[in-house]
């Protein structure tokens, strides 16, 4: 049996090439929630193949009271490509990140592995100036947010992990010289925060790094005041907001490594709740406590994703039950059975439906029969001298492997016949790929 | 000469399904995924696993009830149920093998003359029915032993019952009756 090694085969299929790409890159799914305003709820059309929201939204002004708060007349989730989102549209992503769009975009979803993401990471500060500074800056960098989104879109997890090139040396540059005063950006939900230190601290330096692409396929921009691309960074800026941060203390954040700065995006990103904390605090000193928020933060969103793909909960037999008119004594010993059950992780859920049931006979029959009666309880079976290993377990230890999709297979008594399609074969050492396969094998 | 039993007939028995259960919750997914020779049926809940030492196949179901099927011997059917529990063992379930009980036997004879059907049905009435538009064999039921058999008319008998004594007692029992309608090469 394969017992001595549970998941081979699995193994096997995650090696090949012909998944390469699928289970490197994390979560694959394209799902996302998108939380319109009320305006836009009745007009919504959604199709599988693309959603088209209609552009009916100027671009708002923010405040804190209205973000996080009923935003969410229309919730839906798509699955497919491309989307076109007009301009101040607040997305949520399934994972419940937040984003504010504020100039038109088309998503698309690409291959999912972008080059860019294989370059080092790029710090680049910028310094906002006051609100209407920034907001002339704004069309200039548009083209080039633009470009960004659609070429950086992809999953969240694998931003995290790929910092992104900031490919505008030119506009740190620009940055600098428009900023004049020291606010900071922030990442399009937590623009109210923005907004805040806009107006209350002006003269804030603000920086802008862009510590790594958070940009999901609905890319996230940046408040009114700030460029799309910039929040995606702004993570980091998140922990400056809080107070006036001379050029030392940033320049030494500058120093941080790009992981922290990733979480710290990350934290941002994640909820108002930990918005605050950086937001009360007024010193740099508040950057270690709220990126160990975000540490925890992303590893959890990181796990989410092997959970989803590993856990799937069994959800048959949980009524079976049994037919014969035992039942009554047997179920003192299934009760026990199922406490001993090694795979308990995936039988608890079954355990708790089962034991329902379990209920009523185990009041009627713990007067009757003792569990003795559960008959011959025939010899332990690991009297298994006679029952051998069978076959070798190594039967998937090959090297000649077909990773494919099947149209059918078929099976008459001992003869199996498979029809397959779209594969890459693995064999003698060579790679072969084939649309369509026919075998014939004898069991 | 008329009613000579066991005129060394030889009753061979085809298939022996027998059931057994394991007294513990079986989870299905994790047998198809680590079992090896499986068959995993979602639709209907069930997982089929095939053994090739003794040949049999073995339907199992999540409560921990086991049909086994293909067995040729009554002997062979517990060992393979056995091996098969055996194997859910190393699976990681506390499989106890419990319940063990030969459903079914079947077991086909070989006449050495041919049989003259419509005689041999109005001769045993009540047990044989033959219905030659819907099936070219005599259907023969002895209710006490809870065994069925099936006689066609080139001798050939199909016997299904409870246990392989009771398929012997069977053909033993319409022996004679069959011998009565058979038909003589002159």
């Amino acid at each position: 049996m394969e017992s001595v090694n549970p998941v081979l085969w699995e193994t096997k299929v995650l090696q090949s090439k012909a998944t390469e790409d699928f289970f490197r890159n994390g979560v694959h799914l394209p799902l996302f929630t998108l939380q319109l305003p009320h305006s836009l709820h009745q007009t919504l059309q959604s199709s599988t193949a693309s959603l088209l929201i209609p552009a009916g939204k100027t671009l708002p002004t923010f405040t804190t009271a209205e973000l996080g708060t009923s935003n969410s007349s229309a919730n839906f989730t798509f699955p497919g490509y491309p989307v076109h989102v007009p301009a101040g549209v607040t997305l949520q992503t399934a994972s419940g990140y937040l984003y504010k769009v504020n100039v038109p975009i088309m998503v698309t979803q690409t291959s999912g592995r972008a080059s860019i993401l294989q370059h080092p990471f790029q710090q680049v500060f910028q310094q906002l100036g006051q609100p209407s500074i920034i907001q002339t800056s704004i069309p200039q960098l548009n083209p080039w947010c633009l470009q960004a989104t659609t070429e950086k879109s992809q999953r969240m997890e694998t931003v995290l992990q790929q910092p992104v090139v900031l490919r505008s040396g030119t506009v740190d540059r620009k940055r600098l010289e428009n900023a004049t005063g020291d606010t900071l950006l922030h990442p399009g939900s937590q623009h109210k925060i923005m907004s805040e230190a806009l107006l209350s601290q002006p003269e804030n330096s603000q920086y802008i790094s862009l510590s790594g692409v958070v940009v999901p396929p609905q890319l996230s921009q940046m408040d009114s005041n700030v460029e799309p691309v910039l929040s995606v960074s702004a993570s980091m800026t998140q922990n400056l907001h809080g107070g006036p941060l001379s050029t030392g203390p940033q320049g030494a954040q500058h120093q941080h490594t790009p992981d922290v700065q990733l979480r710290v995006l990350k934290n941002r990103m994640c909820g108002c709740d930990s918005v605050k904390q950086p937001r009360n605090t007024e010193e740099p000193s508040s950057l270690p406590i709220s990126k160990k928020d975000s540490n925890s933060q992303m590893d959890l969103s990181l796990q989410v994703t092997d959970d989803d793909i590993n856990e799937i909960i069994q959800i048959d037999g949980t009524g079976d039950t049994a037919s014969n008119d035992e039942i009554g004594s047997t179920r003192d010993v299934d009760e026990n059975k199922f406490l001993g059950i090694t795979d308990a992780g995936d039988l608890k859920v079954l355990e708790e439906a089962s034991s329902i049931s379990n209920e009523d006979s185990m009041a009627n029959s713990s007067d009757n029969e003792d569990p003795q009666v559960d008959l011959v309880e025939e010899d332990p079976l690991n009297s298994g001298d006679d029952v051998s290993e069978q076959d070798v377990p190594d039967l998937f230890d090959t090297d000649n492997v077909i990773v494919c999709q099947y149209d059918k297979i078929h099976r008459s008594k001992n003869k199996w016949k498979f029809y397959l399609k779209d594969g890459i074969m693995c064999f003698g050492g060579r790679d072969y790929v084939f649309a369509k396969a026919v075998g014939d094998a004898e069991w | 000469m008329d009613a000579d039993s066991d005129v060394a007939l030889d009753i061979l028995i085809t298939n022996v399904v027998c059931v057994f259960r394991t007294r513990c919750h079986l989870n299905l997914r994790k047998i198809a995924l680590e079992g090896a020779n499986v068959i995993y049926k979602r639709d209907v809940g069930k997982v089929l696993m095939k053994l090739r030492k003794p040949r049999i196949t073995a339907t199992i179901w999540s409560s921990g009830k086991i049909i086994c099927t293909g067995a040729t011997s009554e002997e062979e059917a517990k060992f393979g149920a056995r091996r098969l529990a055996r194997s859910l063992q190393k699976l990681g379930f506390q499989v106890i093998f419990t319940d063990f009980k030969v459903v079914n036997v079947l077991a086909v004879c070989n006449m050495p003359f041919e049989i003259r059907l419509p005689e041999f049905t109005k001769n045993n009435r009540p047990h044989a029915s033959y219905e030659p538009e819907l099936h070219p064999a005599v259907c023969y039921r002895i209710k006490s032993l809870r065994a069925t058999l099936q006689i066609f008319s080139t001798g050939s008998i199909t016997v299904t019952g409870p246990n392989v004594k009771a398929v012997a007692a069977a053909v033993e029992q319409v022996y004679p009756f069959v011998f009565e309608s058979r038909k003589e090469i002159l």
